[in-house]
């Protein structure tokens, strides 16, 4: 897998089981977020396949039985132009009104359906953008660091409600991330990439709904933190 | 010295009669300074006329209906040039901007042709056209095309990629790509290349109507200048100042409206 003329990822053999969370972790400029927009076909790898269910990951095949693939993006990706519902609607059937509704009032938002992006905080409107996913009941959702750029605070509930969302819909998650913690608290599975390669790839045992305080949590997030910052460790035991 | 600076206007609340008023003292004293100019001889009239007898020219002409037929040819010519111009600007620039092979094909040779002025035309329209209307029309559309053409074509060449990339996510293509994310995306830059070619509109119109024409404003104004009626040429200068700001008002009140979604164009309350 090539991007501009470097090779981003290779020897990138990974598989996700149905209804898994899957988070996946690394440093910046690792090829997760390349990872991700070849997943949806916004990119095309060189070599190797893709295949979702037993379709191959494309933008432009429409074929049937293509398991519908969303993404929410790091930054809200709302449009400014259209009111909140009609954001949440985007690609939707005009007749599917009450349903956006109902998905708008699951993320707390009913009442700002007439508002502008604007108008919203940045939390809020990645609220917005979740509810925009799930309306179209996708089998896979993509979240390319969607929290990165929220508030501690907001960070942990908007967590809470993916978690909440992924566990009453039983869609299949892949979460990119910086945040080990994040990683730990959401996923079943969590996959470290390093240098384009799959450097471990860690099941995560801790029953939910998770506490950070837990002692195992901290210590699996201890660890794989630690084989995150590898190298950096490794020159600090050094001095 | 950290402490927050009164706005050097904070004194007046806003919204108050004082307020309102205050953006118009100056004109109102330019006004009494020219009435008082021309009154005590300062100023002869075949110079610059008294506000009073433009004003009462002002009445005549448009008692008469002169001045309403003159004002009906003139704002017809900027409106259907505008139309005609800034139709195929926005058509034009929608096609160059949203497919590759169009730009390669047209781009060069518009960008070529706008280093024209479109008034120094005016010799060889008047050769193609006559004094006709079409000379007219010929004229404005051709001025107004090119700041529509420009925005419109920046416009959509400036659309948000991550919005594009958004849209392709959501099954959005085709038309419906084009109707919910470049066309909005580009509405602002093609708003702002109607407004500035609605300035343009009345500039050219001027001139054009000042060169050959047998009725309008412009018409009207040299038609003035033959018999020394300098009443009447300043209520025809002043004529295109109000056109040129209702023009201006209207394409302000259209971005206001278009553009609501953006906090810039909301109003404040």
């Amino acid at each position: 897998m090539a991007l501009g003329g470097r090779t981003v990822l290779e020897h990138f053999d990974v598989e996700v089981s149905a209804g898994e969370f899957v988070a996946i972790v690394g440093r910046s400029g690792c090829g997760k977020s390349t990872l991700l927009r070849s997943v949806v076909g916004l990119e095309t790898p060189q070599a190797g396949t893709i295949t979702l269910g037993k379709i191959p990951a494309s933008i432009s095949s429409n074929s049937k039985g293509k398991p519908d693939v969303r993404v929410m993006f790091q930054d809200s990706r709302l449009l400014p132009w259209k009111r909140i519902l009609p954001n949440v609607m985007l690609g939707l059937e005009p007749s599917l009104v009450p349903l956006a509704q109902k998905v708008l009032a699951q993320v707390g938002l009913a009442e700002r359906a007439d508002d502008w992006p604007s108008n919203l905080s940045g939390g809020q409107r990645q609220r917005v953008a979740l509810a925009r996913a799930l309306v179209h009941d996708p089998n896979l959702l993509l979240l390319d660091e969607p929290l990165g750029s929220l508030d501690a605070l907001t960070r942990i509930e908007m967590q809470q409600l993916i978690e909440e969302m992924w566990r009453s819909r039983g869609f299949t998650a892949m979460l990119v991330t910086h945040d080990v913690a994040e990683a730990v608290s959401l996923a079943d599975r969590v996959i470290l990439i390093e240098a384009g390669r799959v450097a471990l790839d860690e099941v995560v045992h801790l029953p939910r709904p998770r506490t950070r305080g837990s002692a195992r949590f901290a210590a699996l997030e201890e660890r794989i933190l630690e084989r995150v910052l590898g190298r950096r460790a490794a020159v600090v035991d050094q001095w | 010295m950290d402490r927050p600076q009164p706005n050097s206007v904070a004194w007046i609340r806003p919204h108050t009669l004082v307020a309102q008023a205050l953006p118009w003292i100056m004109p109102i004293l330019l006004l009494i300074g020219w009435q008082w100019a021309s009154s005590a001889g300062l100023l002869p009239s075949r110079f610059l006329p008294a506000p009073r007898a433009v004003l009462r020219s002002f009445y005549e002409l448009s008692a008469s209906g002169e001045l309403w037929s003159h004002v009906r040819v003139s704002a017809l010519r900027a409106l259907s040039g505008f139309a005609v111009g800034g139709g195929l600007g926005l058509f034009l620039g929608l096609l160059t901007g949203s497919l590759r092979w169009a730009e390669t094909l047209l781009d060069t040779t518009i960008q070529m042709v706008r280093n024209i002025p479109p008034l120094a035309l005016i010799p060889l329209v008047i050769l193609w056209f006559g004094i006709d209307e079409s000379a007219k029309l010929f004229l404005v559309a051709l001025g107004v095309f090119f700041p529509v053409y420009i925005n419109t074509f920046h416009g959509i060449r400036s659309v948000d990629r991550g919005l594009l990339e958004m849209g392709r996510t959501y099954g959005l293509s085709g038309w419906a790509l084009y109707r919910d994310i470049i066309l909005p995306g580009a509405l602002p830059s093609i708003l702002v290349g109607v407004r500035f070619s609605l300035g343009l509109m009345w500039v050219i119109l001027i001139v054009a109507e000042t060169i050959s024409a047998r009725s309008g404003i412009g018409y009207m104004t040299m038609n003035a200048r033959e018999f020394m009626q300098t009443d009447v040429m300043v209520v025809g200068i002043l004529l295109y100042a109000i056109l040129g700001k209702l023009a201006d008002l209207l394409a302000k009140g259209l971005e206001r409206r278009l553009l609501r979604w953006n906090p810039a164009y909301q109003t404040a309350r």
